[in-house]
């Protein structure tokens, strides 16, 4: 199992998830009704509704952006540099344990 | 207007998944548009064939929806018109599949991006204020519609894309009656229209370039390379379209609901930071665009038999009212939970509407600079509301009475 954790902007809710691997972080956290995540486009990389936030030793880990992927986090509301998209991240053992913090709005 | 247009089933359709529905004008509807068309989700199967307007398969509930915009390899956006007519208008990047639409949708992007918009809002609401202030000038039984829905989103349209703003009356005319037909001769006709104005305004900007989008455009570059007029045409040709009458729309069957609300009116106008979640309501039950695709290659969804060339209309209108989504669906609910809350009102996948954080933020400043000049609202007691049918749903009146804040 992957432990994926979810803190809202203001760090007061966490939600942590135990997932089988396999599909992407978005997926898991629409399925979970993760509050911060919307997803408006589903996993097609054209809306940036499912930015979240990862500490600066995570964000070394994960596999890197696409252009597309940083470009899009360019337009977000608040953007900063640890920023990933959720639908671009693989539930997998290699991110076991990570915690994503959402932002204070997607939109 | 489509009485020359042949019913039509073919050989691949099984008898149980016809029923009969016109979209431009079915007899089921009425001023209450979305109420009546809901009744598709159990009169109909979720993915059906109607006969009429040539045949084309109906897709009408939350999933099935979502499977069809987002699986572009067999439901290709490329051809849009139902029926088909030969030389269909073509928008750029709605019209043009991954990942071949990415580099024009990258391009438009930083004009409609949630930062963009967030920079522009002091601006939408001064448009907003002095529109509200204009119409609610004009005293009571003035038309919302005709004074504030059709002005406000156009104006800011127009304002961002660069269009000379005394062409407000001629460009919204010429959108709604694009929208009102489907007539193939009508429809080359309105699009030479809009695409002449189009070339017009580039052309000025060419020779004296603003900060404005259409200035913008003439400067887009994909893999390196200037794109071509034609180019440039058809990308101004899908924001016309879609600045000019969708917003607009929305806000109209918006504005009617609330008339008929006073509670929630007292609430908004005392609460104005729930003014937010009553946009997101108003959007989950107010949709007006449909989304038609052409079939790609032969392929079984859903259990049914899809054949290359068939054409398939996805009621994004009714998505957010699907029963097998969201629990108490016809009920306008502001406080209801993101759980019950799907809607596809601006579609999903790769072709997602570009301008939904603009419309977003239009809807609420809206109704957050409404809510400081007005305490109460009724619709003119005894009028019959008209609307409009087709691609995209419109209410064409809202005659209102005021009592002032």
């Amino acid at each position: 199992m992957v432990k994926i954790v979810f803190e809202s902007h203001d760090g007061s809710e966490r939600t942590e998830l135990e997932l089988s691997p396999g599909g992407s972080v978005m997926e898991a956290a629409a399925a979970n009704n993760i509050d911060g995540i919307l997803a408006d486009c589903g996993g097609s990389m054209v809306c940036g509704t499912c930015h979240a936030f990862v500490s600066p030793e995570w964000f070394e880990k994960l596999p890197e952006q696409s252009e597309m992927e940083s470009a899009l986090l360019e337009y977000v509301p608040d953007p900063q540099p640890n920023a990933r998209l959720c639908c671009q991240l693989e539930v997998s053992d290699a991110i076991d344990g990570i915690t994503f913090t959402l932002p204070e709005s997607q939109r | 207007m489509n009485s020359t247009v042949n019913d039509h089933i073919p050989d691949h359709v099984p008898a149980d998944l016809v029923v009969s529905y016109d979209y431009h004008g079915d007899p089921r509807l009425t001023n209450e548009v979305h109420a009546s068309l809901q009744v598709l989700h159990d009169e109909a199967p979720p993915v059906f064939y109607t006969p009429r307007n040539g045949g084309h398969w109906v897709v009408t509930r939350f999933d099935e929806i979502k499977k069809v915009v987002e699986d572009y390899e067999v439901f290709s956006a490329k051809e849009m018109q139902i029926p088909r007519i030969e030389n269909p208008p073509y928008f750029i990047p709605l019209n043009v599949d991954p990942p071949n639409n990415i580099p024009y949708r990258q391009a438009l992007m930083p004009a409609f991006s949630p930062k963009a918009i967030k920079a522009l809002e002091a601006k939408i609401r001064q448009w907003a204020g002095e529109i509200i202030d204009n119409a609610l000038a004009k005293g009571d039984g003035f038309d919302f519609i005709q004074e504030v829905a059709s002005v406000y989103p156009v104006s800011i349209f127009m304002e961002l894309m660069g269009m000379p703003m005394d062409r407000l009356w001629e460009f919204r005319n010429l959108s709604d009656e694009f929208f009102s037909t489907n007539d193939q001769q009508k429809i080359h006709q309105l699009s030479g229209q809009i695409i002449m104005a189009m070339t017009e305004i580039l052309e000025q900007k060419k020779a004296a370039p603003a900060d404005d989008l259409m200035s913008h455009i003439l400067n887009i570059k994909v893999k390196g390379e200037p794109i071509s007029l034609e180019e440039m045409q058809n990308m101004c040709f899908l924001l016309f379209l879609g600045g000019m009458d969708t917003v607009a729309n929305v806000t109209g069957y918006s504005f009617r609901q609330l008339a008929n609300m006073p509670e929630l009116q007292q609430r908004l106008h005392d609460n104005p930071a729930d003014i937010a979640k009553f946009t997101d309501e108003a959007i989950r039950m107010f949709g007006v665009i449909s989304n038609p695709r052409i079939v790609a290659k032969d392929a079984e969804v859903f259990g049914v038999k899809f054949k290359k060339d068939d054409m398939v209309l996805c009621l994004l209108p009714i998505s957010g009212r699907d029963d097998r989504k969201n629990g108490n669906p016809h009920v306008f609910d502001i406080d209801r939970s993101k759980e019950d809350g799907h809607t596809l009102t601006f579609s999903s996948g790769p072709h997602m509407c570009l301008g939904s954080f603009l419309a977003r933020s239009e809807i609420r400043i809206l109704v957050e600079e409404w809510f400081k000049r007005v305490a109460r609202y009724e619709i003119v007691p005894g009028t019959e509301l008209g609307y409009r049918t087709g691609f995209s749903l419109a209410l064409t009146e809202l005659p209102l009475n005021t009592v002032k804040s």
